[in-house]
């Protein structure tokens, strides 16, 4: 009888602690355990090694996180919150699932970290042997690099209220270069580490964004940016920065170019944390003594078109795909929706129909959203089919929901709108055999793409063009600028595009027309002078074509053929020592530049002979 | 006899540990920031006690920094509110430049003894605990809904439990909830 009663009063006991204790249970099913049950796990042997990789990068003093956990006594004052958070996996922030493909600096425990975590919590956090204690990590004060090349910092700070609604901001941040410089690291110091989320950096290689500040240097509000480039500049890097990061070092090779002018927009996510922040930040270029020799590309597939999400919907789901049109590695991936990205998914599918997980998250979640590098580039063959399968829910469950109660969304740059992106980085394999570069049969399936989902692209057109006429297609280029036209018939750059396109095609009237168009529209834009000087000159109206290669001079000072083609002008008009004094301006800037050396040869030989 | 003897004592020593308990109760052991025991519910006189459990390393605790001082601005005439602060380690000092920091215009509380910890049966920071005129807890737990689970934050609360305790107290109703569950970081880690 008593044996029995004893048995009784055991069981539940046992059963309460194995229910408390569930990772355990796995953990010494799996028998690869670094403590059997029972054991004691302490601080120092245990536990310390685990908190030192996985989340002192953040927590410690001057780091991203709100409190360190470099000590015993840190960790334990936070104990039973890290057990929790490290449970349910909110801690340490790494949204991916766990995959074939590795990536790099993955923040991901593993349920054995977790259950030694749970156990020493449970045990009272014991502190352990001195003896068992590694090093404690130490942390750069200053550049986690060094002493940058050059550091700019943002002209005026942002003032973070103290509570409301997270705060999307960018910074304007002109680059001090005199000539081109090629990036190879960047480190993004955003000031107040605990207060942002996270920060993006994109290249302004035309001044366009310094339109949107009220006075010079004041940045401007604002979640998502677009820049419109003029130019195909295909070679595209990651600028990310998140809680934790160390900078990222491009491999060799590969460095981003930076001209004199550009700017760089330092787009930041920061929360308010209870009271009024000052941010100011600042970042530290590095360079690389060569110029890239690889150019990898940013690709996205998107399909923000089909975002009309109605309220109350928990499972909206949107896809897109993209056919390689040639090999690439894959070297970094970056998924991005807004706050009611759910579950999002890109999947590679290989020519022989072999499926190749991407990227898949199940609970997406803005404030931890991340550049993700392969730690290994991905080859994928032409003929992959990149797709992507997001899905939304705009229900009240969905405690990210910015609406309550939960409205109609569609997709758009602000936090309440939605987006469906799936930005990849990817180098071309060169095929040594096609005439054309690899970039450009990216982009223009890219472009091809975007117009098949919406005829209406502007831009999609706009590339096509423009990558129809790099490869000599310029009856079929102009027809694509056209179509581009036809949705902004007074936009300048397209009207200089167009008019450029028709110039190579020799239809040099219709030329003049449109390139008077893009002048009108923009004054202060070199290239449309630039053109239309040609256009003019090309029909013998030089007096005509002196008048905008001035413009396009005074414009831009620097510009050695703008100099030359000025000097071309002015000699056929008869205004010889002026001519001449353009062409030793070509010449100062491009010592060999042909054109200004021959004309300026000959000018001297004429007034000579004279 | 002395079986009955041993069972009188254990009773006697019981209610002696009850009396503790409940003197402690009355927060004669929590200290103002000059070092002073303060009985936050005999300073109140005849107002709504709220007391605010707090950290100065919980992110979420300062989070909440200009809704605390919302709240007691609305209801300074009827409801007296304080900060407690329950980490043993965090002077004074400390405390006093955290809440110039956040612009807190409230009255702060050390209790390293968690006195008030006990008797607002609170268990993370940030959470509040209302008691009524007579000193009776009413209401424990969260202040809003803005968060319900650790790093999932909602852009804005929906629910406004403190609120909804304090006004429900003012009128000699009883809230809607008596206790909910807050989240933060746990007193329990604390030294």
């Amino acid at each position: 009888m008593t044996s029995v009663r004893a048995i009784a009063a055991c069981l539940p006991t046992l059963a309460l602690v194995a229910a408390a204790a569930g990772p355990m249970v796995v953990l010494a099913q799996s028998g690869s355990g670094s403590f059997s049950s029972g054991q004691q796990v302490t601080f120092n042997r245990d536990v310390a090694p685990i908190v030192f990789r996985n989340c002192a990068a953040c927590h410690h003093r001057g780091g991203g996180g709100p409190f360190s956990l470099l000590t015993y006594q840190d960790v334990k004052e936070h104990g039973r919150q890290i057990a929790v958070l490290t449970r349910t996996r909110v801690m340490p922030p790494w949204l991916p699932e766990p995959g074939d493909l590795r990536f790099a600096d993955e923040l991901r425990l593993s349920d054995q970290e977790i259950a030694t975590i749970q156990e020493w919590v449970q045990q009272g956090g014991v502190e352990g042997e001195p003896c068992d204690l590694p090093a404690r990590p130490e942390f750069a004060e200053g550049w986690e690099l060094g002493k940058p090349d050059l550091v700019l910092t943002a002209r005026k700070a942002f003032v973070l209220p103290a509570s409301g609604s997270d705060q999307y901001w960018n910074f304007i941040l002109p680059v001090a270069i005199s000539q081109t410089r090629w990036l190879k690291s960047i480190e993004i110091r955003p000031g107040q580490k605990r207060l942002i989320h996270h920060a993006n950096v994109l290249v302004d290689r035309t001044q366009a964004s310094r339109a949107r500040e009220k006075t010079p240097g004041s940045g401007f509000a604002g979640m998502e940016i677009r820049l419109e480039s003029e130019t195909f500049d295909p070679d595209s890097h990651f600028l990310f920065w998140k809680p934790g990061t160390i900078p990222y070092v491009e491999p060799d090779g590969m460095a981003l170019r930076l001209d004199k002018g550009t700017d760089l927009i330092l787009n930041m996510h920061m929360q308010p944390s209870g009271k009024s922040e000052v941010i100011l930040p600042s970042v530290g270029l590095y360079f690389a003594d060569h110029p890239a020799a690889m150019f990898p590309m940013l690709l996205q597939i998107e399909n923000d078109a089909a975002l009309d999400i109605p309220p109350g919907e928990k499972n909206f789901v949107v896809t897109d795909s993209l056919t390689l049109p040639v090999d690439v590695d894959l070297l970094a991936i970056y998924p991005h929706a807004h706050y009611l990205g759910k579950d999002l998914l890109a999947l590679a599918t290989l020519p022989d129909g072999a499926s190749q997980t991407l990227i898949h998250i199940k609970q997406w979640d803005l404030n931890w959203q991340a550049v993700y590098r392969y730690a290994k580039p991905v080859f994928l063959p032409k003929g992959t089919v990149i797709s992507m399968k997001y899905s939304y829910d705009n229900s009240e469950g969905n405690r990210a929901n910015p609406n309550h109660p939960p409205q109609r969304v569609i997709a758009g740059n602000r936090a309440r709108d939605e987006m469906a992106h799936l930005w990849l980085q990817v180098l071309p394999r060169h095929d040594p055999n096609a005439g054309t570069d690899p970039r450009m049969l990216l982009q223009e399936a890219l472009a091809r793409h975007s117009i098949e989902k919406n005829p209406a692209d502007f831009e999609a057109h706009y590339n096509l063009a423009a990558m129809l006429q790099a490869r000599g297609e310029r009856e079929e280029a102009v027809k694509e600028y056209e179509s581009a036209l036809r949705m902004r018939p007074h936009d300048g750059v397209v009207n200089n595009a167009l008019g450029g396109a028709l110039l190579a095609a020799g239809r040099v009237d219709e030329a003049i027309i449109h390139l008077g168009a893009a002048v009108k529209d923009r004054p202060n834009y070199f290239d449309a002078h630039y053109n239309l000087g040609n256009a003019l000159a090309s029909k013998g109206d030089f007096n005509a074509a002196a008048v905008q290669f001035r413009a396009a001079t005074r414009l831009n000072p620097d510009d050695a053929d703008a100099e030359a083609n000025l000097g071309s002008a002015l000699a056929q008009i008869g205004h010889l020592s002026e001519a001449k004094s353009h062409y030793r301006r070509a010449l100062e800037l491009n010592p060999g530049h042909a054109l200004a050396h021959e004309n300026l040869e000959e000018l001297e030989h004429l007034q000579v002979s004279r | 006899m002395r079986t009955r003897t041993c069972r009188n004592l254990v009773p006697a020593l019981f209610a002696i540990f009850v009396t503790c308990l409940a003197r402690q109760g009355y927060g004669q052991n929590a200290e103002g920031l000059t070092g002073k025991n303060v009985d936050p519910f005999r300073e109140a006189s005849g107002k709504v006690v709220v007391l605010v459990f707090l950290r100065t390393d919980c992110p979420i605790s300062n989070r909440y920094a200009p809704t605390i001082q919302e709240l007691s601005a609305r209801y300074s005439r009827q409801a007296a509110f304080w900060l407690v602060y329950p980490d043993k380690k965090i002077s004074a000092a400390v405390i006093r430049k955290y809440l110039q920091d956040y612009g807190y215009k409230l009255p702060a509380l050390r209790d390293p003894q968690r006195v008030l910890v006990a008797q607002g049966r609170v268990q993370v920071t940030p959470e509040v605990a209302v008691f009524d005129i007579r000193g009776r807890l009413v209401y424990h737990g969260r202040i809003d809904n803005w968060y319900e689970d650790f790093g999932r934050s909602r852009s804005a609360p929906t629910t406004h439990d403190l609120n909804d305790a304090i006004r429900a107290t003012l009128s000699g109703k009883p809230p809607a909830a008596a206790v909910t569950d807050a989240v933060g970081c746990y007193i329990s880690d604390l030294q």
